[in-house]
Formats: structure tokens, C-alpha cells, sequence
């Protein structure tokens, strides 16, 4: 069987615009203007999934911003531009969750530790097929911080492993087992069942 | 946890045969196993339909997390599209004016004031061309008054010092490694000692050095009471009460003290902080006090020039050089060799009195001069304006020019110090405890600084003091722009708007300075205001090192800054 690439293979706005870059570079405001509405809405709705409130998304997005237009000049501008974007805001976003010490210690231990349940397939598929985007998102929200941050860079922001690992602090190997245990945490959530067990705080 | 590097290892709920754990699974429809894997992981699906049922659910379950993500659900914030505007406004004009001002004032302050000075200082005997070499080549720091650094230099210096950091602050990459290195340069900068042979170090409560005692060195003494009667061949480096050279110094005199008396002989220079100071002897060089009166008695013979700030003046004796008096009344009755300048205060010249060069005199009274007076020139007098000439153009231009430098002062100090400047900015909203700390702060940091100069010892330690107490006197003024400027514009916590709302209150304030009678008194609350949010801030850090680390993790921390990229 193939398996089907899961993931986004391009994110919506986010279209490589050299040239406005290099104007902005240079100190151009239009061009700086084109960038932020270009890429502002996908990188408001990366903090809307990434932390806790909507107030936390909107502050991010202005501070991501206030810092990209600092640090454009480091720019390396044979690499993609939305996924410098991306690890400009995953990096923020992960330091503002890291700041607020939600993240507990005693998540790492469970991750590491707790073994987890192997899924019925069926019941799985059952369970994919009855929910929608919305409850989805809604679930995103009952899960820990470092939980959400990986699924939110795996499936938001397309990033590979090796920069998830490189983002989150955690050894490459180790990245999976983070995706998997989201997953499963998520279809707690999604069942109605508590997340608790994983520390999550809505 | 399975092992992802086995794929079939796990026994499922279907006991006929091994199934795919779920990581390995997760793993292959990620297409994060090595090629040899993910063909095992294939074979085994094919023939396995539990699995192959795992499989796709996972898939799917990534195309609905997929989809749910970037689902655009929520339009762009109003407050987002605001700040669109915000930032699409290019405010570089603003910085290239403020540029140009400061460009402007440093040279108009170099023509105006720094060039003048170091002719005056050249004249008063020290001989240095260069800030740089007074500072680093004479070791004048550590030689205590030698070198007069006015308020304008050191500004200036700390703004380009403050911008060279900015500006090569990526190529130095963190923000707390490029301070330390401005702070590095400075104690270096401070530290470096003048170049002396052999010192004695003398620290008694009273020191008297014997008539028939020579040093052969350099002697530095910290004590209550000082008395010379032999002779010491290299510098004399003081601080004490009282001091008396009755013997022979053949190097310079440097002190600071109550009373100093003179009456044997100083071959170099003397230059002293001192509340009194008499000369009787002879002194081979030049004469230069600071603080307290001067009198250079009958029988005196100074070989170089007196300069005097503060205190009264009074000549009986024999000048050989020029003579300038700043602040104190001036009494001439000796025989002066030079010429006078005399800033502020009065001037009297007796019919003794012998002035072999042209006198200048500003003041607030003409001078009052005896009719048997010999004087080479009629004394040419200036009358003194108290008040600022609001007609003036130039008053303006000297308004705004010292505005943008305050303002780029604060740039550098907001970029070198964005957390801590947002927690002063912080600190400065708590007003009562602000003003209280602050007028303990500012006195006591000063005083502290001052004693610890006096005593010899910790003259490094006390000049250090001093010179972040006096820094501490600008930081607090931006501060407080800061502050009005929150309150104007709203609060922010972000660096650049900040230093907007600073610029904008920095623009305010000096307006509030530059209003007659109340001026001073606003200048005055401002800056103990700013003095005490910036210990409050201090203090806050110290505190709270201990308390973050007992806390317990689930206490939130304000956000103050990002992080590194």
C-alpha cells in the first residue's frame, strides 16, 4: 500500500516574494507592508493554534512581526521565506509557553515513561470519520502546550522532523513518540475524555 | 514504548500473527523509516488488514488534523490590520533627522564648548590634545582630578559607544555579551594605572613625614591628618582631613581634603579637592582646585597658572602664568604674570595688585577696581544674562539638538537593555515608592561614591560609582520620557514602540525643563522619579533570582522579551 503524504505541501499566503523582500530589506515600507498582509493572516493563525488564548495570538503576531522586521537583514535568501517565517514564530511562541512555565516537567516524564494504548483501527476510523475541522480545533485547545506545539508545527507548518526536534529541545528520535502521543491525547479530547493525564490546560 | 527501529513487534488484538505497532505505523505514513523498514512495514500490510485499517486511520487522522489547522476560520483581527498601518510607516526619515541634529550638536559642541575647554585646560597646564589621551595615556582617572571631563564628552562618548554596540551587535550576537564588553572597555579604560615606579603606601590615622625623611618614591596615603616635613621625590597622592607640606614635594600634589596648607615647596603641579586651601611655599607648576577657597598668600610664588572652580580667590602672592576663576568671588592683589579669566561671582582688584595680561570678567557686577591698580589692559567686563534668551534662535536649536540627544541615548540604552528598560518603565508607574527610593538612591549612591574616593584605597571603586550615579542621572530622565509617553499613547511592551513613547516624552519633558521658575524643580522630580524606579528595578532583579527558582512552574512569568532566533 502507499501511503498517502499527510501534511500541507504549502500554506495559504505564503507565496516566496524575493522581491518584496529585498525592497523591504532595504528599507522600503511598501514593500514591508505587501510582506505583513501577504503573510500576517498564516502566521496569526499558527499563534491561534499554537497558544492558549486569542489575545496571546494576536500579541505574538504583532511581536513576530516587530522581530522579523529587526531580523530580515539575517534573511538567507536561498532558503524559503515562510519557513524562516515559521521558525521565527515557533520559536517565539515556544519561548512565550516556555516563559510561562506551563510546561511541566512532569509532562516530559510521562512522555517518556507512560506507555501508551494501542488503538483499535477500527474505532479509530469510526472516530476520524464522525469529527469535523471545528471540534478538531476545539480539542486542540485541552491539550498540553508541548502536545499542541508539535502538532500545530507537523501539520501546520509542514516542518520536518529534524526541525521539529531542533524547535521543541527534544532528540529527533524522540519527536514521533511527542506526535503520538498528541495524537492519542487528541483523540481523548475528541472523545470527550479528560486530557489530564498528559497536564493539559485549556 | 516500542521500539520504532522493529516494526513487527507488537502482539495485537489479533492473536494469529504479530501486528505494526502504532509509532512504526505513524513513522511509515510520515515517511520517517529508512527505505529497508518501510518496505517490511508495506509487506506486512499487504497481507495484513488490522494494520492496513491502522494505517489508514492514521492517514486520515493527519489529513483531518491537516485541514482542521489551516482551515481559515478567523479573519485577521482588526487590531492586526491596524498594526499593518502601524508598521507599513516607515519612521526612518525620523531617524536620519535625529541623526543629523546629533551630528550637528556634536560638532556645535565641540566648536562651542570642548574646544575652548581643552585650550583652557592646555593653559591650566594639562597638556593633553585628546580625550582619549588624558584619559588612557596620563592614567588621569586614576590620578584623581587631572582631568576635567565635561558632561558633553562623556554623553557624546557613551552614545557612540552605546551605537557602536548596536550596530555590531550581530556580528558580537548576544545582547549581554556586547555589555559586558562596553562595560569591559570601561574598566579597562578606568583601571589602567598611571605609569608609577616604586609607591609607598601610607594609611595611619596621622601620617607625618620627618624633616629629615625623604621617600623616594611616589607616596599615597589615605588619613585623617597629613603632615610633610621632609621630602618626598615622586607624587603625592592624598586624601585626607588635614594636610600640611611644609617640606619638599618634587613631584605633583593630587588630594583631597578639608584644608590644605602649603608652605614648604611643590616642584610639580597641585591639584586638589579641597575646602580650604592656602599657599605660602612655592609651587613649580600649575595650581588647581576644586570645591573650597584659595588663598595664595604674600610670600607665595606659583610658577605655572591657578585655575579655581567653586570657591573664592584670593592673589596676595606672585602668579607667574595665567589665572582663571570660575564661580567664587576673585580678590587680586598680587602680581599676576598671565592673563585673567574670571567667570560669575565678584572681582575686586586692589591697588597692589600688578596684572601683566588682559583681564576677561563675566559677572553680575562690574568689577571694582582701586585707582593704584596696574593693570595692562582696562579689565574687559560682560554682564552675565540669568535668564534664557527665548529671542534668541539659537536657543531652540540648542534645545532640540540636546532633546535628540537624550533621545539616542535612550535608543542605545533601550536597545542594549530592552528587558530592563521595560521593567524600570514598569517601576516608574509605582510613583510613591519610585520618589522615595529615589531620593535615597540619588543622595546615597553619591555620598557612597564620594567616600569611597576619599579614601584612596577605593578611589577605582568610588569613581566607578560616581560615574554609574551620574549616568543614572540621564537613564532617569528617559525613564520618566518613557513613562509620559505610555501615558499618552497607551503602554506597550514592545522595544521600538517604547522607544517611540520615549522619544515623545523626551520631547515633553524637555519642554517642562524649559519653563522659567518650575523648570528646575519638574527637572529635579523627574530625575529622582527616574532614579527611583531604576533602584526599584535593581531591586526587583536581585529579589526575585531566588524566588524564580523556588516558585513552582505553573506560576506565569510576564512576557518581556523574545527570544534569540
Amino acid at each position: 500500500m502507499e501511503p498517502l503524504r499527510p501534511g500541507p505541501m504549502n500554506v495559504p499566503g505564503m507565496t516566496e516574494t524575493t522581491e518584496a523582500i529585498a525592497r523591504a530589506r532595504a528599507g522600503d515600507a511598501e514593500a514591508w507592508g505587501e510582506l505583513y498582509r501577504n503573510h500576517a493572516p498564516a502566521i496569526f493563525r499558527f499563534c491561534r493554534r499554537a497558544l492558549p488564548t486569542r489575545e496571546d495570538a494576536e500579541d505574538a503576531t504583532m511581536e513576530i512581526f516587530m522581530k522579523l522586521r529587526e531580523k530580515l537583514s539575517q534573511y538567507d535568501e536561498t532558503r524559503s521565506f515562510s519557513a524562516w517565517l515559521y521558525r521565527v514564530a515557533a520559536n517565539h511562541c515556544w519561548d512565550i509557553l516556555r516563559r510561562r512555565k506551563i510546561r511541566q516537567d512532569k509532562e516530559t516524564e510521562d512522555v517518556e515513561t507512560m506507555p501508551l494504548e494501542h488503538p483499535d483501527p477500527n474505532q479509530l476510523d469510526k472516530l476520524i470519520e464522525q469529527r469535523t475541522s471545528e471540534e478538531v480545533r476545539e480539542a486542540l485547545h485541552k491539550l498540553g502546550p508541548r502536545a499542541r506545539m508539535a502538532l500545530v508545527l507537523r501539520y501546520y507548518s509542514d516542518m520536518s522532523y529534524d526541525e521539529i526536534a531542533d524547535e521543541l529541545g527534544v532528540r529527533r528520535a524522540f519527536v514521533g513518540v511527542v506526535l503520538l502521543r498528541a495524537r492519542h491525547e487528541l483523540r481523548q479530547a475528541l472523545e470527550g475524555k479528560s486530557a489530564l493525564a498528559a497536564g493539559g490546560t485549556p | 514504548m516500542s521500539d520504532p527501529a522493529n516494526p513487527v513487534s507488537q502482539e495485537g488484538p489479533d492473536r494469529t500473527m504479530n501486528h505494526l505497532d502504532e509509532i512504526t505505523c505513524l513513522m511509515y505514513a510520515e515517511r520517517q523509516l529508512d527505505r529497508e523498514r518501510a518496505q517490511a512495514v508495506s509487506a506486512h500490510a499487504q497481507d495484513c488488514a488490522a494494520c492496513r485499517t491502522l494505517l489508514r486511520a492514521l492517514e486520515r487522522e493527519s489529513r483531518l488534523l491537516t485541514r482542521a489547522m489551516l482551515e481559515e476560520d478567523e479573519p485577521l483581527p482588526a487590531r492586526l490590520a491596524q498594526f499593518q498601518r502601524h508598521t507599513g510607516q516607515s519612521f526612518q526619515w525620523i531617524w536620519g533627522l535625529i541623526f543629523g541634529l546629533a551630528a550637528t550638536g556634536v560638532y556645535a559642541l565641540y566648536t562651542e564648548f570642548i574646544g575652548p575647554w581643552m585650550g583652557r585646560l592646555e593653559q591650566a597646564g594639562l597638556g593633553g590634545t585628546s580625550l582619549l589621551s588624558l584619559l588612557i595615556v596620563q592614567g588621569a582617572f586614576w590620578k584623581g582630578w587631572q582631568s576635567v571631563i565635561t558632561l558633553f564628552e562623556v554623553l557624546a562618548m557613551l552614545i557612540v559607544v552605546g551605537f557602536a554596540v548596536v550596530i555590531f551587535r550581530r556580528r558580537i550576537s548576544r545582547r549581554g555579551s556586547a555589555l559586558a564588553l562596553v562595560l569591559a572597555t570601561l574598566c579597562a579604560a578606568l583601571a589602567l594605572p598611571a605609569p608609577a615606579g616604586a609607591t609607598e603606601f601610607r594609611h595611619q590615622d596621622r601620617v607625618t613625614i620627618a624633616q629629615d625623611e625623604v621617600i623616594h618614591s611616589d607616596l599615597y596615603a589615605a588619613t585623617g591628618r597629613l603632615r610633610i616635613e621632609g621630602t618626598v621625590e615622586g607624587d603625592v597622592v592624598v586624601g585626607a582631613g588635614e594636610i600640611e607640606i611644609a617640606g619638599h614635594v618634587l613631584g605633583d600634589l593630587i588630594s583631597s581634603s578639608g584644608t590644605l596648607r602649603v608652605s614648604g615647596q611643590v616642584d610639580g603641579n597641585i591639584r586638589s579637592y579641597a575646602g580650604n586651601m592656602t599657599i605660602k611655599g612655592k609651587v613649580g607648576h600649575n595650581v588647581m582646585i576644586f570645591g573650597g577657597d584659595l588663598n595664595i598668600d604674600r610670600d607665595a610664588v606659583i610658577g605655572g597658572s591657578v585655575s579655581s572652580f567653586g570657591g573664592h580667590l584670593t592673589l596676595d602672592g606672585q602668579v607667574q602664568r595665567d589665572l582663571l576663576g570660575m564661580g567664587g568671588a576673585v580678590t587680586l592683589s598680587g602680581t599676576l604674570g598671565g592673563s585673567a579669566t574670571i567667570r560669575t561671582g565678584e572681582l575686586n582688584i586692589t591697588s597692589d595688585a600688578v596684572v601683566k595680561g588682559p583681564i576677561d570678567f563675566h559677572g553680575d557686577n562690574p568689577p571694582d577696581v582701586a585707582s593704584g591698580a596696574k593693570l595692562a589692559s582696562p579689565v574687559h567686563f560682560e554682564k552675565i544674562k540669568h535668564e534664557e534668551n527665548y529671542r534668541n534662535g539659537r536657543y531652540y536649536v540648542w534645545r532640540i539638538i540636546w532633546a535628540a540627544a537624550y533621545i539616542l541615548f535612550g535608543l542605545a540604552l533601550f536597545k542594549l537593555m530592552p528587558d530592563f528598560s521595560l521593567e524600570c518603565v514598569g517601576m516608574a508607574e509605582r510613583y510613591g515608592p519610585s520618589l522615595g527610593l529615589g531620593i535615597l538612591a540619588g543622595a546615597g549612591v553619591f555620598v557612597g561614591g564620594i567616600i569611597a574616593c576619599v579614601t584612596v584605597v577605593g578611589l577605582f571603586i568610588g569613581v566607578c560609582t560616581l560615574f554609574l550615579w551620574w549616568a543614572s542621572l540621564y537613564y532617569a530622565q528617559i525613564i520618566a520620557a518613557a513613562l509620559v509617553g505610555q501615558g499618552l499613547l497607551g503602554r506597550t511592551r514592545e522595544n521600538w514602540p517604547l522607544i517611540g513613547r520615549m522619544a515623545l516624552g523626551m520631547v515633553l519633558i524637555r519642554l517642562a525643563f524649559a519653563l522659567p521658575y518650575v523648570g528646575g524643580w519638574i527637572k529635579f522630580a523627574v530625575i529622582i522619579w527616574g532614579i527611583g524606579a531604576i533602584a526599584l528595578a535593581l531591586y526587583r532583579r536581585l529579589q526575585t533570582k531566588i524566588p524564580a527558582i523556588q516558585a513552582g512552574a505553573a506560576q506565569p512569568v510576564p512576557v518581556t522579551a523574545g527570544p534569540a532566533l
